[in-house]
């Protein structure tokens, strides 16, 4: 139970005993402790902040998936959030991460680095294997065209096309195989705007709303709908192949947790409103 | 304590009185909680959904508050009807000046003041029925047959060439209605879904601002066909505005994304694919309506809220724009380049069925938003979180600040007009009345 807790870089960082970030936190090979979520939870920069959470991002072993971080677990590691949304801007329009929409949800966003979906998006299309070879030459013409250009969320039809025909001509055909491959999603409001997706995350997805929903009713079980975060970190949720850790920063900074200072050390209270 | 301080740094002029007089306002405004001294006995037996005092000259006194089971109440908020005699103390009760019972046969949305004087107003319900009343014979004057049942109206309080009360309406064309004819001046065609929420520009009197239940807000120039701006949540600005010539890098705005682009028709944000190399292979529709210089294309499907807009509020000095959506987000949009500026209102979650009243303090500071049971006062620049206002036993759907005593007043589901007024200690209060010349 213990080893979730374990941060998955291979640099250990030495412990600190404010619950404040140190941004200069450098990988210090010599103390392999654990790292507690308490000592971990706030971080000054929203680009450090995506540092340390994608190298803490557990391991799966059913499912290779590049690490993701949720916005709502930026907003709770850092603390102004105008703030995070606006340096997380500056780092879409420099093309270092990309964001994506989830439909788990409202209002779910992904940040993943570039390099990482780039990463996964080969390991999908090996994966998918496509009957037609000519029409494969589209998967390159998505990444160099498109994914370079566009750093919004969504795309429509007329400008995915446009940008698409600039490695050769496109039909219908090289959209449904993006489609299928899982890179885009049609949107259910409008059939003419597409949304980029990051392939192969579905069961990751399904095991975040069902490991939401324990984590919360965990929670709501207890007498007085808290629990020190201690003992709530070495809990293992059934239900979702993501570690504890994960759930807990995403609740805090959707506003469904919060965090309240107490002799014994942090607790984690059920937010009513 | 800071008053007394302050009022000897005004006597000695170190501190400007009209300093001093907005440091009063806002630490007021900032210090708001359930009022013991004031409070509004309504008579309505269904949820409350509109909130408004007149907008007079120097005097805001009359609430007017309209219910979803189709009444109408006046209070007066300078002068108790009686008040009630407890132990400790004695809390004033305004009782309705009067009330309507049977204003609409189903619920009311909105009950508007007219904006010169408080001899009319004007309200709006579900029964598709917008209805001008004369207050002292409480009777109906004119009345508006609507296609669809209507989610709020809007009149513009700085107009003086015009007297139109703009509808939004669950059909997707916003009419315009003439009060000096009694008959519809225009209407507005565009949004594709119905319209929720609308609100005329506080600077211009021909600007409306529209948001619709498709998420999108438009902005439309009364006197020209279509709109000329769409507010896109994904065009960003980071504090400061983009400068006016366009850049030429790959991530900028759609229309000037496209590498190969031809160099006509920038206007229109989509480019039709016939115009590129003849070889293509994909047809496109091609634009059905020309547009109009500097008006929108039809085609753009920029949305600013991932759900409806149901709530929209312009703040006093007209530069920006709050609008909250069904995807529980409240956005802050500089109105002049058209940009989100990306400010962040921490976690809310706004009912997602009925157009809310969102209330901005007139210096800007504060930005009142009902959540669910509660109601949230944000700081507007920063979006921390100043107050949270729980004294409401179900949804909270109106609130409007009065400025003039700095006071909050909230209705509900709970069939109740909450009073939120400042907390200070009773000496003082007669200091700041004094100060704020108010007899």
């Amino acid at each position: 139970m213990a080893e979730s807790s374990q941060s998955k870089s291979g640099g250990k960082k030495r412990p600190r005993s404010e619950s404040e970030g140190d941004p200069d936190a450098d990988a210090d090979a010599a103390s392999l402790q654990s790292i507690q979520l308490e000592n971990d939870l706030n971080f000054t920069d929203t680009a450090i902040a995506l540092q340390m959470m994608k190298a803490q991002f557990p391991k799966l072993d059913k499912v290779v998936v590049r690490p993701f971080i949720l916005r709502s677990q930026l907003y709770s590691s850092v603390k102004d959030r105008t703030q995070v949304d606006r340096d997380l801007e500056s780092l879409k329009k420099e093309a270092v991460v990309r964001v994506f929409k989830l439909n788990t949800g409202k209002d779910d966003h992904a940040i993943m680095f570039m390099d990482d979906y780039l990463a996964q998006m080969e390991n999908a299309v090996k994966r998918y294997d496509a009957k037609d070879k000519q029409l494969s030459d589209v998967f390159d013409w998505f990444k160099q065209y498109v994914i370079k250009s566009k750093t919004d969320v969504s795309i429509s039809h007329p400008e995915l096309c446009s940008l698409l025909s600039n490695g050769g001509d496109v039909t219908e055909k090289h959209v449904t195989l993006l489609i299928n491959a899982g890179l885009l999603t049609c949107q259910l409001i409008d059939q003419n705007l597409y949304w980029f997706v990051i392939p192969n995350i579905g069961s990751i997805l399904k095991g975040l709303s069902q490991g939401r929903k324990e984590l919360l009713s965990l929670i709501n079980r207890t007498k007085y709908k808290e629990m020190v975060l201690a003992n709530l970190e070495k809990k293992r949720l059934r239900l979702s192949p993501l570690d504890i850790r994960f759930h807990i920063r995403d609740l805090i900074g959707s506003g469904l947790l919060k965090t309240v200072q107490s002799p014994i050390g942090l607790l984690i209270r059920l937010s009513r409103d | 304590m800071w008053t007394w301080k302050a009022l000897k740094q005004r006597e000695d002029g170190l501190l400007r009185p009209s300093a001093f007089r907005r440091g009063v306002v806002s630490s007021r405004a900032s210090s708001l909680q359930l009022s013991n001294a004031k409070e509004f006995i309504s008579l309505h037996r269904g949820a409350i959904n509109s909130l408004e005092i007149d907008s007079t000259e120097g005097e805001g006194r009359y609430l007017l508050s309209a219910a979803s089971d189709g009444t109408v109440a006046v209070f007066d908020t300078h002068r108790p009807t009686s008040s009630s005699t407890s132990s400790c103390a004695s809390i004033a009760q305004h009782h309705p000046l009067f009330h309507l019972p049977r204003a609409h046969k189903f619920a009311i949305s909105r009950a508007l003041w007219y904006p010169v004087d408080t001899g009319l107003f004007i309200t709006a319900s579900f029964d598709h029925y917008v209805k001008l009343w004369d207050t002292n014979s409480t009777q109906v004057v004119l009345d508006y047959k609507l296609p669809a049942k209507v989610y709020g109206i809007a009149m513009s309080s700085i107009a003086t060439s015009h007297s139109l009360i703009a509808t939004a309406t669950a059909d997707v064309q916003v009419r315009l209605c003439d009060l000096a004819s009694g008959a519809f001046a225009h209407t507005l065609s565009g949004h594709r879904d119905g319209v929720m929420s609308l609100e005329w520009s506080s600077s211009t009197e021909f600007v409306l601002i529209t948001g619709g239940c498709d998420g999108a807000i438009r902005f439309w120039d009364i006197r020209r066909p279509g709109t000329f701006l769409l507010l896109d949540q994904s065009l960003s600005q980071l504090g400061t505005r983009p400068p006016l010539l366009p850049t030429p890098t790959p991530s900028n705005n759609e229309s000037t994304s496209l590498p190969a682009s031809s160099k006509s028709s920038s206007s229109t944000p989509i480019l039709p694919a016939q115009k590129r190399r003849s070889h293509k292979k994909i047809q496109l529709k091609p634009p059905t309506q020309s547009s109009h210089p500097g008006m929108a294309s039809s085609q753009n499907r920029a949305t600013a809220h991932y759900g409806a807009v149901n709530g929209l509020r312009a703040t006093a000095d007209g530069f920006y724009l709050l609008s909250s959506g069904s995807d529980s987000r409240l956005r802050l949009w500089d109105i002049e380049s058209g940009r989100n500026t990306l400010v962040n209102y921490e976690a809310m979650s706004i009912q997602t069925s009925k157009p809310i009243q969102l209330a901005v303090t007139p210096d800007s500071s504060l930005v009142f938003v009902p959540c669910l049971a509660s109601l949230k006062a944000y700081d507007l620049w920063s979006g921390t979180t100043i107050n949270t206002y729980r004294g409401h036993y179900e949804s909270v759907n109106c609130c409007f600040f009065n400025a003039q005593y700095q006071e909050l007043y909230t209705g509900s589901n709970d069939r109740q007009i909450l009073v939120w007024s400042p907390s200070i200690p009773a000496a003082t209060q007669i200091v700041y009345l004094y100060i704020l010349g108010i007899p």
